[in-house]
């Protein structure tokens, strides 16, 4: 049903959109790279709590204004253009995909740069990188859905995006905030396996009821 | 005639509805509590004392027998019987302890509780009201301290349970807890029709289930407000960190997210449609934040963090009969206001139309 070369050439259409209005992209990383350093500059010294909070925050601010983009540049003759090469899953999985992986390079860059200017406070780093690949997994569809969903309202899209998405993501940002602390050694908690799987669950529960509606939001 | 006069009678369920919260406001806020014990004095005490405890009872009837039996119970076999009573008022009463030397655990405080034991009022409990200080550690003999009575009286008036910390408060339980469930019901309800809407295309269904979702939004912030106020008086704040009150206000924030959503958007076809989805995903979102993760985290709630839960001893038959009647009182009430929001909406559908085809 789902053919992936047709999801490959999505992406790369993406891509490509995304590296010829190279500000946009830039622009991002740029803002990170900024509200990092302010960061540091007002913290000073930093401990690992504040660490890990400021690092999810972070990514949370400046992951929105780039996932509401991916769907705000598409016309509405691209979409319909759409409506006739490929099924709706095929977009849904691809544009999943790409913001993903923008978050994901989004979170390293993030976390290079924290690491760089505030230390290194990580001390299980397959904790951190398995719950935080998770967290980022769920951020990325919730925000998927939710930008697709501001998108076709008439009023401010980012306002809409922030007030529909914010309540929405705060389970596995509390999650992956926790396995974040575990993984700093600032918590210890003999259950948080159990949480990486909670994780695990929210992200296929979500996947699934995304899979479900996105036909029926697609249409319209 | 017949037909108008059948337009004006309200449906059989929704008096129902009504007989019921009638039954639930008048019975849950009549019928009196249980004696209970609201405080002793002194808390402390030492092996080898004298005490006298000055006791405050809570509708209790003291006056009404010449001598009242109460228990200091250290733990399953063991307790200290009163010596005497003397009864000042129905709500004050004196008793006289010896407590012996030794005690038969080796605990540095040990913690008893006060059983009073009323051929009146029933058998009550101050569960470790009074801590007694153990100076000598070691075992006595088993029959010294064998003073608990062979049976304890009864009170079979019909009476709400009295707890401590709760009081009268316990009311609430009809009232808190069941909006909590009456609002799941209506959510329920609300993704059905959003369900139905995606299939049918019918108007019909939009309008159920966003009516559906806005009653449940005020049961949800009336469930809030009750429980601030029994938070007020039980744990003394209107605001804790506890992870039930904040998860609730995101589920609270979710669903006012979807009333913006739907005053965002002009173009009915679209708004139905948009909201719908919005509605099923909130729905399935909101599942790990009610169900998972309050689970995890501790909760001064009952059922959390070692608290008994719904359906332990918390909620006795007596709480029953009223707890339930409730739930379904206030969905019916909840569908009644639906009804009234629905058919809003379509007079409003239908000016929207006419505009439509006419403009």
């Amino acid at each position: 049903m789902v053919d992936v070369n047709k999801v490959r050439q999505i992406i790369l259409k993406d891509w490509k959109v995304e590296s010829r209005q190279s500000f946009a992209i830039y622009g991002i990383l740029l803002f990170a790279a900024t509200t990092v350093f302010i960061v540091f500059k007002s913290f000073n010294s930093i401990n690992p709590r504040e660490w890990s909070i400021l690092l999810w925050i972070i990514l949370l601010f400046s992951g929105l204004n780039a996932v509401l983009k991916s769907f705000l540049q598409e016309k509405k003759e691209t979409w319909s253009y759409y409506y006739t090469l490929f099924n709706p899953i095929e977009i849904l999985i691809s544009k999943l995909f790409y913001n993903f992986l923008f978050l994901a390079l989004l979170f390293l860059l993030i976390t290079i740069l924290m690491n760089v200017f505030m230390g290194n406070p990580i001390r299980f780093l397959p904790m951190f990188i398995s719950g935080n690949i998770l967290g980022i997994i769920g951020v990325s569809i919730v925000f998927t859905f939710v930008s697709l969903v501001s998108a076709s309202i008439d009023g401010s899209h980012h306002t809409m995006m922030a007030v529909l998405s914010m309540p929405l993501i705060l389970p596995i940002i509390l999650l992956s905030l926790k396995v974040t602390q575990v993984s700093t050694g600032l918590l210890v908690d003999t259950s948080i396996y159990t949480d990486i799987w909670l994780l695990f669950g929210i992200d296929i529960l979500l996947f699934g009821v995304v899979l479900i509606l996105f036909p029926y939001l697609w249409r319209a | 005639m017949a037909s108008l006069k059948s337009k004006y009678q309200l449906a059989w369920w929704k008096w129902l509805g009504v007989i019921i919260m009638l039954y639930v406001i008048i019975g849950g806020l009549a019928i009196p509590l249980n004696p209970g014990i609201l405080s002793i004095t002194p808390q402390n005490s030492r092996t080898g004392d004298t005490v006298l405890i000055s006791v405050t009872g809570y509708n209790t009837n003291f006056l009404s027998e010449k001598k009242i039996d109460a228990y200091l119970k250290v733990d399953q076999y063991y307790g200290i019987k009163s010596l005497y009573s003397d009864a000042l008022s129905d709500n004050s009463i004196h008793f006289a302890f010896a407590i012996p030397q030794q005690l038969p655990t080796n605990q540095k405080q040990v913690p008893a509780s006060l059983i009073i034991n009323s051929a009146v009022d029933g058998a009550f409990v101050l569960p470790e009201g009074l801590f007694i200080e153990n100076k000598d550690i070691g075992r006595i003999s088993d029959n010294e301290l064998r003073q608990l009575p062979e049976k304890y009286f009864t009170n079979n008036a019909f009476r709400f349970p009295y707890r401590n910390i709760l009081h009268e408060t316990i009311r609430n339980t009809f009232f808190h807890v069941a909006l909590w469930f009456a609002m799941f019901i209506l959510l329920i309800f609300s993704v059905v029709y959003s369900v139905r809407f995606l299939i049918t295309k019918d108007f019909d269904y939009d309008h159920k289930s966003s009516s559906y979702t806005k009653v449940a939004i005020l049961y949800g912030i009336l469930g809030i407000i009750t429980g601030m106020i029994w938070a007020k008086f039980t744990w003394n704040t209107f605001w804790t960190n506890d992870v039930k009150l904040n998860m609730t206000a995101i589920s609270i924030l979710i669903y006012l997210a979807y009333l913006l959503l739907r005053t965002s958007i002009n173009d009915e076809d679209k708004k139905a449609n948009v909201s719908a989805v919005y509605n099923i995903f909130a729905f399935v979102a909101l599942i790990p934040l009610v169900f998972v993760i309050p689970r995890m985290a501790d909760s001064l709630h009952p059922g959390n963090g070692g608290n008994p839960a719904l359906g332990g001893e918390d909620l006795d038959n007596t709480l029953r009969l009223f707890f339930y009647p409730s739930i379904i009182g206030l969905t019916l009430l909840g569908f009644w206001m639906t009804e009234i929001l629905v058919r809003f909406q379509r007079l409003k559908h239908k000016i929207y139309l006419y505009h439509e085809t006419n403009v």
